[in-house]
């Protein structure tokens, strides 16, 4: 009933109206000819790297699962790492990191042996996750949740590592876009990441990490 | 009755919060260095960002013209996408209510905490609480549940803490530098903190980091509500929007009805043109899409998702000239831009919504006599409707808001008279001459540098903030009749 009065009333109005908005003339924003509406992106993983470099993240390109295995050991045995909260997927079985990282001395929680991913990604020092996506032109993850795909793994540890295959690479934003738009459903959280947390509400001085995580790692695989 | 209705309501809305008084504000402003400093150093580096990441984007004016488009197509459709949109979150397990007030959204939430037993609520930046006043409302109208209402944004965080309101769309404290800034942040830590931006930032970390873990429910706004699947576009940059919206059991959006678009493809125009705009990034760091509340086969995410549509005066503007208004994507470019809010700040507009928009919105939100000042604040310059990305015509709009003041008679007794005798002047061709002439013989004791500093009164009001430069000592008309070599 509520619902009826209030679309009725915006019916009203926008059927009743006469005003019809005519454009203002776009003199600085419209160039001389149209421009091509896709960009450049040469060299897709390369770019991604620079990207994401440019915005204080770390990228690096692994040509096996062997080398990003190493590097996720490596990495949290840099930081002291007690506890690594990651999905439940195919990928990072195969990576089979779980083992060494058990024997380096760092507890690994996973999805399946979870009731809950926040309490146990609240006190985890690493994420670990996939993406199913990575943008070029921007550096971004494209993060999909569902069974195995906690969201939190990628938002509350300090660091945050992602493995992505490199034919997963789309060049720019619009493409990504148009993934999801042709499909019949949406995952119920879709997010766009790109890069660490970042803030500049103090003085436009860049703070990172001041509510997500501050490090943010991803490997190309291939 | 109308207009009465509107003030009524605006009082009600807790709006009436003094947006008449502009020029006072103003003034005092005008004589805070530190606020210039702040500004100054704000604007300057965003609006470089915002120029090198639209450079990059070689379709940029064809996003803008599509944006416009596509809020044209939603506007005259709005009955159609709302119902869409409610039809598509429900189907997707969530819960839609359409709140005609913001007390109606107050209530809602109100009795939903109760219902959760909440405590704890965090809450994500938004625009459209601010305009009702959410926080405080929640707090005194249901004192009895002990709620406590967290802002996690950093600066609307700090904001909260100091008892202040934001002064800027997309950052909040831009009028805080990090010396008053650690002098708030240390009365909350009990022990003084440094001003350091570091360390200010790590203290909010740990502070904030307790209420996200233990909140009951998060509210957040919405930049972008896609009517076709029912999806909630959020973005932010430090991940509060992302914790609050995935962490509590209860997720409850506060979405203006004019943040719609139709499709889910449309979210590619406006995604890339909001954070080029507003901060000069490419994206933010977190661009999230939300539909509905977790799926039976997730391990975390809200189990509730609660979708506000609100109205709040917004449809008063459907089918009207002020339509275009409802087309603002909150980038908050034409507050870097504009020479008025350059200097004055955001708190001179004494209105959630500052700069051009805001003079804009706000006086078609609350009703022409509350925002009385507000469309003057502008030099009419027209930077504001460049800049804008989706091309509303701002400028525009302010003078047909001044021009509706005349219409209404609040445009006070002297300026009609003068606007009248204007009027009768150009008409006639004898006696434009004449008052040419008298104009330049009265002037000329008030000519001081080439300049005229001072008027008497009542022509003051146009001198006390502007110098006028003095009628020329032969006219146009004199030269062409003598001839111009």
């Amino acid at each position: 009933m509520r619902r009826k009065e209030f679309l009725e009333n915006i019916r009203h109005r926008t059927r009743s109206g006469r005003y019809q908005p005519t454009r203002a003339p776009d003199a600085s924003w419209t160039p001389g000819r149209r421009a091509a509406a896709a960009r450049e992106v040469g060299d897709p993983p390369s770019r991604f790297l620079e990207e994401l470099a440019a915005l204080g993240g770390h990228g690096r390109r692994v040509k096996d699962l062997e080398g990003a295995r190493d590097y996720v050991v490596e990495l949290a045995r840099e930081r002291g790492a007690r506890l690594l909260v990651r999905w439940d997927v195919e990928e990072l079985e195969r990576l089979g990191a779980d083992g060494p990282l058990r024997e380096a001395g760092v507890e690994v929680a996973v999805w399946r042996d979870l009731e809950d991913f926040r309490e146990v990604a609240g006190r985890a020092d690493i994420g670990l996750s996939t993406a199913e996506w990575a943008i070029a032109e921007t550096g971004s993850l494209v993060l999909e949740s569902g069974p195995g795909k906690g969201r939190t793994v990628a938002i509350l540890p300090p660091v945050y590592v992602a493995v992505v295959p490199v034919e997963r690479l789309v060049r720019t934003v619009p493409e990504a876009i148009r993934m999801y738009a042709g499909r019949g459903s949406l995952p119920q959280n879709l997010c766009f990441h790109t890069g660490p947390s970042r803030s500049g509400d103090i003085e436009q001085s860049l703070a990172t990490g001041v509510h997500g995580p501050g490090e943010v790692h991803v490997l190309l695989l291939g | 009755m109308e207009k009465t209705g509107t003030e009524e309501r605006a009082r009600r809305e807790g709006l009436a919060s003094g947006v008449e008084g502009f020029n006072g504000r103003a003034r005092r402003a005008l004589a805070d260095p530190e606020l210039h400093d702040s500004i100054a150093l704000f604007t300057r580096k965003t609006l470089k960002g915002r120029a090198a990441r639209l450079a990059e984007l070689p379709d940029a004016p064809e996003l803008r013209e599509r944006a416009y488009h596509i809020k044209q197509e939603t506007m005259a459709n709005l009955d159609r996408y709302l119902g869409q949109m409610a039809d598509a979150v429900e189907a997707r397990g969530g819960n839609v209510f359409f709140a005609e007030t913001g007390e109606d959204v107050v209530r809602y939430v109100g009795e939903l905490a109760r219902e959760k037993g909440a405590k704890v609520i965090t809450k994500s930046k938004s625009m459209a609480t601010e305009e009702i006043e959410l926080n405080r409302r929640l707090e005194e109208e249901y004192g009895e549940l002990g709620l406590e209402v967290v802002e996690t944004d950093l600066g609307e965080w700090i904001a909260q803490l100091a008892g202040d309101a934001p002064s800027h769309i997309v950052a909040p404290i831009m009028h805080m530098n990090r010396h008053q800034i650690a002098r708030v942040l240390s009365g909350v830590a009990g022990e003084p903190l440094p001003p350091d931006v570091k360390a200010l930032a790590g203290f909010a970390r740990r502070r904030l980091r307790e209420k996200f873990l233990a909140a009951d429910i998060g509210i957040s706004g919405a930049n972008f509500g896609v009517a076709q699947t029912g999806t909630v576009c959020l973005v932010t940059n430090e991940g509060n929007g992302r914790l609050v919206t995935s962490v509590p059991p209860v997720h409850v959006v506060v979405m203006g009805i004019e943040k719609l678009v139709p499709r889910f493809e449309d979210l590619e125009v406006f995604v890339q043109l909001l954070a080029r705009n507003g901060t000069g990034q490419k994206l933010t760091v977190y661009t999230s899409f939300i539909t509905g509340p977790r799926g039976a086969d997730e391990l975390d995410g809200p189990e509730e998702f609660h979708l506000i549509l609100m109205d709040n005066g917004r449809s008063k503007l459907l089918g009207t000239e002020f339509e275009e208004a409802l087309y603002c994507i909150r980038c908050g470019s034409c507050l870097n831009v504009c020479p008025v809010y350059r200097q004055t700040g955001g708190h001179a507009y004494g209105s959630t919504y500052s700069g051009p928009i805001g003079a804009v919105i706000t006086p078609l939100l609350k009703g022409d006599r509350e925002a009385k000042d507000l469309p003057h604040a502008s030099s009419l310059c027209g930077a504001c409707w460049e800049t804008c990305p989706v091309g509303i015509p701002l400028h525009d709009l302010l003078l047909k808001l001044r021009n509706r003041q005349v219409d209404e008679g609040l445009a006070g007794k002297a300026q009609e008279i003068a606007f009248k005798g204007f009027e009768e002047a150009v008409e006639r061709p004898a006696l434009y001459r004449a008052g040419a002439r008298l104009g330049r013989v009265a002037q000329r004791p008030l000519v001081r540098d080439g300049s005229v500093r001072r008027l008497p009164p009542p022509l003051s009001g146009w001198t006390d903030f502007r110098d006028l430069p003095p009628l020329a000592e032969r006219s146009f008309r004199e030269l062409w009749r003598e001839g111009i070599d």
